[in-house]
């Protein structure tokens, strides 16, 4: 973290006038340093900054079941280092906190506890159930590096308990029903994510987690998801137009019957025009591109791999999409695949493949879903190195400053 | 915890295909999957071991939830409380699950060892 550190023994007048809202504290440091040269006192020792990092916040948006969990743990995977929960009081925190990275959870920041919910009868999905200035002030703090004091939320008693300490990470994740409801809170994020899961598929994958569960009828999945969709289609999916990089989850086309869901069709709708983000293409940017790799040289199982890219509109914007249908099944299909997409963001030749691996155990490696997770965190990690070395090009008058208080190169 | 560390690895280095991981896909998860164990008396108590079950408190208040929500579904069905009863079984599904995945990760010692001594003989990982 950045510390601009100014010794009180120094005054100096200026002409100008140094808020802290926007200028990063090593321009202000600049500033007074000017004043003093014209002075020429002896050198300002007091002022000690170091590498200039602040807080790239990045929101994911999903329905609870829809995969959340596994995106982010994959995404923290790719940015170095394992996310967990931080080592502390509450064992039912949902934060999770890694070397570079921490996870909030919005659920959070709800304003009504689980009793609460039950008397004025609205669900976890309503706005009215969550705290949304609350949120703000928060996220804005982190974003500005200021350590807060956040409310936690117990799945398990449905309580909320008390809040824990939240230091500001390099990157910060906001994972949960409403990070695009608030325009404020909008306006904080430097990059978006949506995961838009068809019903058929949603309702497969609950049937999966919970049918395992004594208890759990198909009736009672049936009833829950049909009790929630009309919040969901008011408050959770038009959230969807807001945000950056959308991850559609349908069910394949390549087998007949109808609305198979034992194999999937993934699309990845990546907004244009979106700062320090560059679209993932297959072949030729900006052409449309249908492409089966299973023939003469992969050999691919039943039902094989289909991939779609083509420009689009989404919600009346430009967007490129991206598009897999199919399973992979062995290793070299995957590295076959990465080694004809462009623009993936990777650091070296087969990364993607090394994280799918890494992560084989994870639902949906073996699909588009792991795949474009694993695209979707290589861009960050693009995004977040771009938006750090924009900040650190002033990293000249950082050199003039240092110049000017004739202090040793750092 | 030593000891046990140490009596980990012993099992761990008689089967040294396990130590060094494969590059190689798993097969796909099928769906149906997860509902062996509801197949078969015999069956159950071998992959009962295998499968993390949910810890009973919470499995306790997923069944509970539901008889509420179906009580006051009972009634009038497009009602909120019909909705934040149904949404409370939904949260606390998602709570269960996460329960089992939370077992599941700290069911083996030799990974928990493993997690925070990567470099030790027994947790050293080969891809080639």
């Amino acid at each position: 973290m950045m510390v601009c550190s100014l010794y009180p023994a120094l005054r100096v007048t200026t002409p100008w006038s140094c808020s802290e809202s926007h200028l990063g504290s090593c321009r202000k440091q600049l500033m007074f340093c000017v004043s003093r040269r014209k002075a020429r006192r002896r050198a300002w020792t007091g002022v000690s900054c170091s590498a200039e990092t602040r807080t790239v916040v990045i929101g994911l948006a999903a329905d609870s079941g829809c995969g959340k969990s596994t995106f982010m743990r994959r995404l923290t995977s790719v940015l170095g280092g394992v996310a967990e929960p931080p080592r502390g009081c509450n064992a039912y925190s949902n934060t999770l906190v890694g070397d570079a990275t921490t996870v909030i959870c919005l659920d959070d920041y709800h304003a009504l506890d689980r009793e609460g919910r039950k008397e004025k009868g609205v669900t976890a999905l309503d706005p009215k159930a969550n705290n949304f200035d609350l949120m703000y002030e928060q996220v804005r703090a982190l974003k500005s590096g200021v350590a807060v004091e956040k409310p936690v939320y117990n799945h398990v008693t449905g309580c909320l308990d008390p809040p824990e300490l939240i230091r500001p990470p390099n990157i910060l994740f906001i994972e949960g029903l409403h990070p695009l409801f608030d325009p404020r809170i909008r306006s904080l994020l430097d990059f978006s994510i949506y995961l838009d899961i068809s019903n058929e598929v949603k309702f497969a994958w609950k049937i999966q987690r919970d049918m395992a569960e004594r208890g759990e009828s198909l009736e009672s999945i049936k009833a829950s998801i049909k009790a929630r969709k009309s919040d969901f289609d008011m408050y959770i999916d038009p959230q969807k137009q807001y945000a950056d990089a959308i991850i559609e989850v349908l069910p394949t086309r390549l087998i007949p019957e109808k609305s198979a869901t034992e194999v999937l069709r993934v699309r990845l709708v990546m907004r244009e025009g979106v700062k320090h983000f560059t679209p993932v293409y297959l072949f030729d940017e900006g052409s449309t591109i249908s492409w089966t790799p299973c023939g003469g040289k992969l050999s691919c199982s039943y039902p094989g791999i289909r991939f779609f890219y083509g420009p689009d509109t989404y919600f009346s914007d430009e967007a490129s999409v991206l598009e897999m249908d199919g399973q992979f099944d062995r290793l070299d299909e995957l590295i076959y695949v990465e080694s004809h997409l462009s623009n993936l963001s990777t650091k070296y030749y087969g990364e993607v493949t090394q994280q799918m691996l890494k992560h084989a155990d994870f639902p949906g490696s073996n699909d588009g879903t792991g795949l474009f997770q694993t695209i979707i965190g290589l861009k960050i990690r693009q995004l977040y190195e771009q938006i750090i070395a924009g900040e650190s090009s002033h990293g000249w008058k950082r050199e003039q400053l240092r110049r000017c208080l004739r202090l040793s190169p750092v | 915890m030593l000891m046990a560390a140490t009596a980990a690895s012993s099992v761990r280095l008689s089967t040294p295909g396990a130590v060094y991981t494969k590059a190689q896909l798993p097969r796909p998860q099928r769906p149906h999957a997860r509902l062996l164990p509801l197949l078969g008396g015999r069956r159950r108590a071998v992959l009962a071991a295998s499968a993390p079950s949910t810890p009973p408190d919470i499995s306790d208040k997923v069944s509970e939830s539901i008889k509420k929500a179906e009580d006051a579904c009972s009634g009038d069905a497009v009602s909120g409380e019909c909705a934040a009863a149904w949404d409370e079984v939904e949260e606390l599904s998602a709570a269960a699950s996460h329960a089992r995945d939370k077992l599941k990760a700290n069911s083996d010692p030799l990974e928990n060892y493993c997690k925070d001594n990567p470099e030790t003989d027994e947790c050293r990982t080969y891809d080639n």
